[in-house]
């Protein structure tokens, strides 16, 4: 009896102990609110579940290259041009499109103008200065040689011959020659008055102020909608809402002043179970979780909004072309002609994201298919339709003779057996291999699924140091038989110019062994010419050379695109009045709109 | 004892330096450090050459844990590029939050396993000890990431709709005040705790069942001593001694870090760590929490050891 008193008190004071915390706990809205600047807010704090958590806020340090990074900054840091839902550029610190003007010696100036009445958060005006000092800082190369890598890609900077500032709003840049990118540079203005007046030294200083987002014991000052706060690593970090803040002019932005909430609370939650959680907890409005976890289940549930979009993130298969089989024209075409993107498309992403992505997959290496001058050459060729037939029939043509067991042989080069790689555990790469392995054995092709681990993929394929010796020696040196096909994203972007750099003959990523001068040729023309619309078909053209053999009979199509990799995020719809636009067709989060959730 | 101790400690250095040596090499041999930044060659050259001497890719991965255990000798355990804070703070910073978690869900499962133990087998096949077993089976069945989620579905979205009150935080660690770290604290430790005490209450039944049938119990019974005397001094201490094994073994992986309920819950631990490290991979990162982890396991054997004396004055330390 004693004993059973015994364990009745145990009970009675955990239930009590249980009773006490739920008298005492959280309310049903835990999002709560947080302190806001004058004008600012004043619905509350934003709650952003995310896996990633960033090493530091050292956006091109090489070892805190995370997407997060990027995400977090955009709502700090403006730049002269931002990028819209559509993945073009807008002018965000500029009143309007710049004037570009072409002197007879080849440069190019261009005249830019800075919107009346920017300011830092810390009460600073913003100027043409702060443009010019980005610049010297950036290019302080000789001074910090041995950290400047960590603050800036220079390419297309490097080729200014003068930068001009005429008042505090007008500046001018010349460039020896055209460069087609210069909408994406300057995609950050830096803010002069807290570093030092010197470029090397102030490159040193930003080298330690990024990391914290710290100078001299002060935050530093933001000329987007959000400022630093607090950084709890391992759990969150806060961002306030800028007092300061000039108003977004995204052409997508619904809310063009200051920020509706208070600030944003990004939790990191590393379980993508947990982030579902924590969303239908309560504790969380807002998650960009994997989309196969979470989008049937939020899609249908009235309490919770998602929302998708076509990324600049796209998946495709390269081909080695120094395979003995894949440098056969006749095979690769045969591989194009069999492999039915559709089908893809209706399994596996269709009836997570209707009709965001095209049903027809990707035929555009250059241009994405939420943008203006995308075309879709795949199909145009006849490819990615699942034409077995066809496939067939461009095998046989190239001597492959069908075997007992359904499978082609070539006389001398043996079984049409290749190895698809990539990294292992993505559950979405993984059913997409799936799916494609067994059309191509309708062809006669078989694939063999040779993943590894994420960390160990890049090194041990594709980017194998002796496979890329193999591709960049036209054959000649190194180990050419190390991978067959590779599955993987590339990104692109409003300016696809930068998609040549892996084409180009020779280039450190050009892992498929292309080499052709015509390209490379054809490449330096497009990032050279000036009007907008011609550049544009310029780009098209070179995607002929990568995804068909119309302009390359020989060493063309060697990439063969898939789709788009879609984003996605779920919102709260009870606990938000409005929301930021869909996701991530710009690849920059959901802090760049902001400015346009609020909270109910 | 002194001796004893002193002995112990000094033969676990080598076993130490060989641990550290095979995980080092290990490590070394399965990751690439550069993997992602080849992607970005040659924009990314200066940033792929400082982490080739960072890590000291450019010699033999035989002869790179030298170096490590020289800087280690001497204090310093590196930088953890991934978290960007030294190794020496983020084992003091995570440890801390693993023990905060670590230490309650032992002492709970502890209690709860010896209570659970001594009422199973004093009333062996009763109604309450099916249950009891039933519980531990499903305890034991169940994996944590499962118990973990349920817990978080129950009370984070179940009970408040029931109820109109949400006791707990399903997610991150909250320091705001003490009523709001129990309440981010309990999920996890909950967790740790349904885990630990099913495995260590179907030993400890079983360890009782055979200790309450000996002679000497039988013994003491006879001698006219209560109930309570003979389970509580005489039988549990004995029972005991298997229990603390495994006690010492859980109780060095909890403050190790418990990879599983950590990341469920968010929580801020030497887990989650320990798991971003192997990713980047973040070789010092992983050296460190694997040094700690090791020191951790070796302390809690001693004090097994040093245990098994105090509960049996027969076992002696010759």
């Amino acid at each position: 009896m004693r004993q059973r008193m015994r364990f009745a008190r145990l009970g009675a004071i955990v239930a009590a102990g249980a009773l006490v915390l739920a008298a005492c706990g959280g309310s049903d809205d835990e999002t709560g609110s947080g302190s806001s600047g004058e004008g600012c807010g004043g619905s509350g704090t934003l709650v952003w579940a995310h896996e990633q958590e960033p090493g530091d806020l050292h956006l091109d340090d090489p070892e805190n290259g995370l997407t997060i990074t990027a995400w977090i900054r955009t709502g700090m840091w403006e730049g002269l041009f931002g990028v819209s839902s559509k993945t073009e550029f807008y002018p965000r610190l500029l009143a309007g499109e710049p004037e570009v003007v072409t002197a007879d010696d080849g440069s190019v100036t261009v005249n830019y103008t800075l919107r009346e009445g920017l300011k830092w958060s810390d009460g600073d005006d913003l100027t043409a200065d702060d443009v010019k000092y980005t610049y010297d800082m950036v290019m302080a190369k000789d001074a910090a040689d041995e950290y400047i890598y960590l603050l800036s890609d220079r390419t297309g900077l490097d080729t200014i011959t003068a930068f001009t500032v005429t008042s505090p709003t007008q500046f001018s840049v010349t460039w020896s020659a055209f460069f087609a990118g210069w909408k994406a540079l300057f995609g950050e203005v830096h803010p002069m008055h807290v570093f030092p007046a010197d470029p090397a030294e102030a490159a040193a200083a930003e080298n330690d102020a990024l990391r914290t987002w710290n100078q001299g014991g002060t935050v530093l000052p933001s000329s987007g909608p959000l400022v630093f706060s607090e950084w709890n690593k391992g759990v969150s970090m806060s961002l306030v809402c800028n007092p300061e803040y000039h108003g977004s002019t995204s052409p997508d932005a619904v809310n063009t002043g200051k920020a509706l909430v208070d600030g944003v609370q990004i939790n990191f939650v590393p379980d993508t179970d947990a982030q579902i959680n924590a969303l239908k907890s309560g504790e969380a409005d807002i998650i960009m979780t994997q989309p196969q976890l979470a989008f049937e289940e939020f899609g249908t549930n009235e309490e919770f909004t998602v929302a998708s979009s076509a990324g600049p993130v796209y998946e495709h298969w390269g081909l080695n072309l120094f395979n003995t089989h894949l440098k056969k024209p006749e095979v690769r075409e045969a591989l194009a002609l069999a492999m039915d993107k559709g089908d893809v498309m209706e399994g596996l992403y269709t009836p997570l994201f209707g009709d965001s992505l095209p049903a027809e997959g990707l035929g555009n290496v250059y241009w994405m298919s939420n943008q203006g001058d995308y075309s879709d050459a795949t199909t145009e060729a006849g490819y990615g339709q699942g034409d077995i037939a066809a496939a067939k029939a461009k095998l046989e043509s190239a001597g492959y003779v069908l075997g007992d067991d359904g499978i082609y042989a070539h006389p001398t080069d043996g079984v049409l057996s290749l190895r698809v790689g990539t990294t292992g555990g993505n559950k979405l790469r993984e059913l997409q291999q799936q799916l494609l392995q067994a059309k191509f054995k309708e062809a006669g092709i078989d694939i063999v699924i040779y993943n590894q681990p994420g960390g160990e993929y890049w090194g041990a394929q594709p980017f194998n140091e002796e496979a890329l010796k193999c591709a960049n020696s036209g054959g000649k040196e190194g180990d050419c038989n190390v991978w067959d096909i590779a599955q993987f994203a590339w990104v692109g972007g409003p300016w696809p110019g930068g998609q040549s750099g892996v084409l180009r003959t020779g280039s450190g990523n050009n892992i498929y062994g292309f080499a052709n001068a015509e390209f490379d040729a054809k490449a330096d023309e497009c990032d050279a010419t000036i009007d907008d619309a011609e550049r544009a078909a310029c780009y098209n053209e070179l995607n002929l050379y990568a995804v068909t053999l119309q302009k390359d009979a020989q060493t063309g199509l060697f990439m063969l695109p898939i789709t788009q990799k879609p984003s996605f995020y779920a919102v709260s719809a009870t606990r938000l009045a409005s929301f930021g636009v869909a996701p991530d067709a710009n690849n920059a989060g959901p802090l760049l709109n902001v400015a346009d959730f609020k909270k109910n | 004892m002194l001796t004893y101790v002193i002995r112990r400690v000094l033969s676990t250095i080598p076993l130490l330096i060989g641990a550290m040596y095979l995980v080092h090499v290990g490590v070394s041999a399965t990751s690439d450090p550069l993997a992602s930044l080849r992607l970005c060659l040659p924009r990314c050259q200066e940033g792929y050459d400082r982490v080739v001497e960072i890590y000291e890719l450019d010699r033999s991965i035989w002869v790179r844990p030298f170096a490590w255990f020289g800087d280690a000798i001497r204090g310093d355990f590196g930088k953890s590029e991934a978290l960007g804070e030294p190794v020496g703070n983020v084992l003091l910073e995570r440890g801390l939050n693993t023990a905060m978690m670590a230490i309650p869900a032992f002492l709970i499962s502890a209690l709860l396993a010896v209570l659970l133990s001594v009422y199973s087998a004093r009333r062996q096949y009763s109604k309450t000890d099916y249950v009891l077993t039933g519980f531990s089976f499903l305890g034991l069945a169940l994996p944590t990431f499962f118990v973990g989620l349920v817990l978080q579905v129950f009370w984070g979205v179940w009970f408040p709709q029931w109820t109109g009150m949400k006791p707990f935080y399903t997610g991150s660690m909250r320091t705001g005040s003490v009523l709001e770290l129990l309440q981010s604290i309990t999920l996890p430790v909950l967790t740790l705790v349904i885990v630990s005490v099913a495995a260590e209450s179907r030993f400890g039944r079983a360890n009782m069942l055979e200790i309450i049938s000996s002679d000497y119990v039988r013994t003491a019974r006879a001698k006219g001593l209560s109930e309570s005397r003979v389970i509580w001094k005489h039988a549990l201490r004995n029972a005991m001694i298997p229990l603390v094994t495994l006690w010492a073994l859980d109780f060095a992986a909890l403050l190790s870090g418990s990879v599983i309920t950590e990341t469920i819950f968010s929580w801020p631990g030497l887990g989650p760590a320990f798991v971003i490290a192997l990713t980047k991979p973040d070789l010092d990162l992983v050296m460190g929490i694997t040094i700690l982890a090791a020191v951790i396991a070796i302390v809690f054997n001693l004090i097994a050891d040093l245990l098994y004396g105090w509960l049996d004055p027969r076992i002696r330390f010759d």
